[in-house]
């Protein structure tokens, strides 16, 4: 037995890929969503990608051919390109205002939440020391201790944590991000936007 | 020609000011930007165009409604606000202040 294609939809349409056409899409995806970090509305755009990639592969696919592969595949995500975010995300549209330039605000992110860049699991330990201005070493040595002292009680605490801070933004100079909490990070938005938390729904026009 | 690392912010800076002139009064399609834009320095690609395209419209400056097409799904048709059309038209003037001042300088 021999698997010769995936079936995947692509936000409207769907397609069927090969192995190597799936893997790659799979890994554009992804990139496409770790360089969306910090964008309000990654999902969107995620699925403004998708149906790119459906209509470029459908236009190059041979009449005779149902199945996508890396031949039309890597053409086209050549021709989509990756994913470049505008200047600076923020809602403001005073950047062209020259006589109005946006301040920095370090002096705001004392708010209580979570932080990713430079974070173990989530950023709950981190966004905690911040904003208490405590060491994080000292709040992640305490939350273990804790966690071992309570045998485990405070596991869900985390968790009810993880889904109620709001994530800082992410600041393009700071640390990089680790693959465990932008795993979390993606997971939480990606339940926020399910629960239609602090996300602005699509307009109807 | 001053070097190309010098040029590349200029032309990103602007992107989005032509975007809002392509949009302009009609309804386009992701396609037809990048048709537009295609012959032009500032050709650009989809992965460029729909970052910027949320951000527009998370700012009220653009919104799109679906459109069915002739062939494969419904597409987005995007047209500018009136706070668009407000801050195409203050765009505007400023890229005609920030030209004549460029002219004039230095002579």
């Amino acid at each position: 037995m021999h698997r010769i294609a995936t079936v995947v939809r692509l936000n409207r349409t769907t397609l069927q890929l090969d192995d190597s056409a799936y893997a790659r899409l799979e890994r554009y995806l992804e990139e496409s969503a770790s360089l969306l970090e910090g964008d309000p509305d990654p999902e969107e755009i995620i699925a403004d990608l998708e149906q790119a990639v459906a209509e470029q592969c459908t236009r190059r696919l041979p009449s005779n051919q149902s199945v996508v592969t890396l031949a039309e595949l890597e053409p086209a995500l050549e021709e989509i390109g990756s994913v470049q975010l505008p200047g600076n995300g923020s809602a403001s549209s005073s950047q062209w205002q020259a006589s109005s330039p946006s301040p920095r605000r370090p002096a705001e992110s004392r708010a209580l939440q979570q932080i990713s860049q430079g974070a173990v699991i989530s950023g709950v330990c981190l966004g905690l020391a911040e904003h208490f201005r405590l060491d994080a070493t000292l709040v992640r040595v305490a939350f273990v201790l804790l966690l071992i002292f309570t045998s485990g009680a405070l596991i869900p605490v985390y968790l009810a944590l993880m889904v109620l801070m709001p994530y800082a933004p992410l600041d393009p100079d700071g640390a990089p991000v680790r693959w465990l909490p932008a795993k979390c990070r993606a997971a939480m938005e990606f339940l926020r936007a399910k629960l239609g938390v602090d996300r602005p729904r699509k307009i109807a026009a | 020609m001053p070097a190309e690392s010098k040029l590349a912010p200029i032309r990103k800076g602007l992107l989005e000011f032509l975007v809002l002139k392509i949009v302009g009064g009609r309804s386009v399609y992701v396609a037809d930007i990048l048709r537009k834009l295609a012959g032009t320095e500032f050709s650009t690609q989809e992965g460029t165009l729909y970052p910027l395209l949320s951000k527009l419209r998370r700012e009220d400056l653009v919104q799109y409604e679906w459109q069915e097409s002739e062939a494969g799904p419904p597409r987005k048709y995007y047209r500018l606000t009136q706070a668009g059309q407000a801050q195409l038209a203050a765009l505007d003037d400023y890229w005609n202040l920030l030209n004549r001042t460029v002219t004039n300088l230095g002579h």
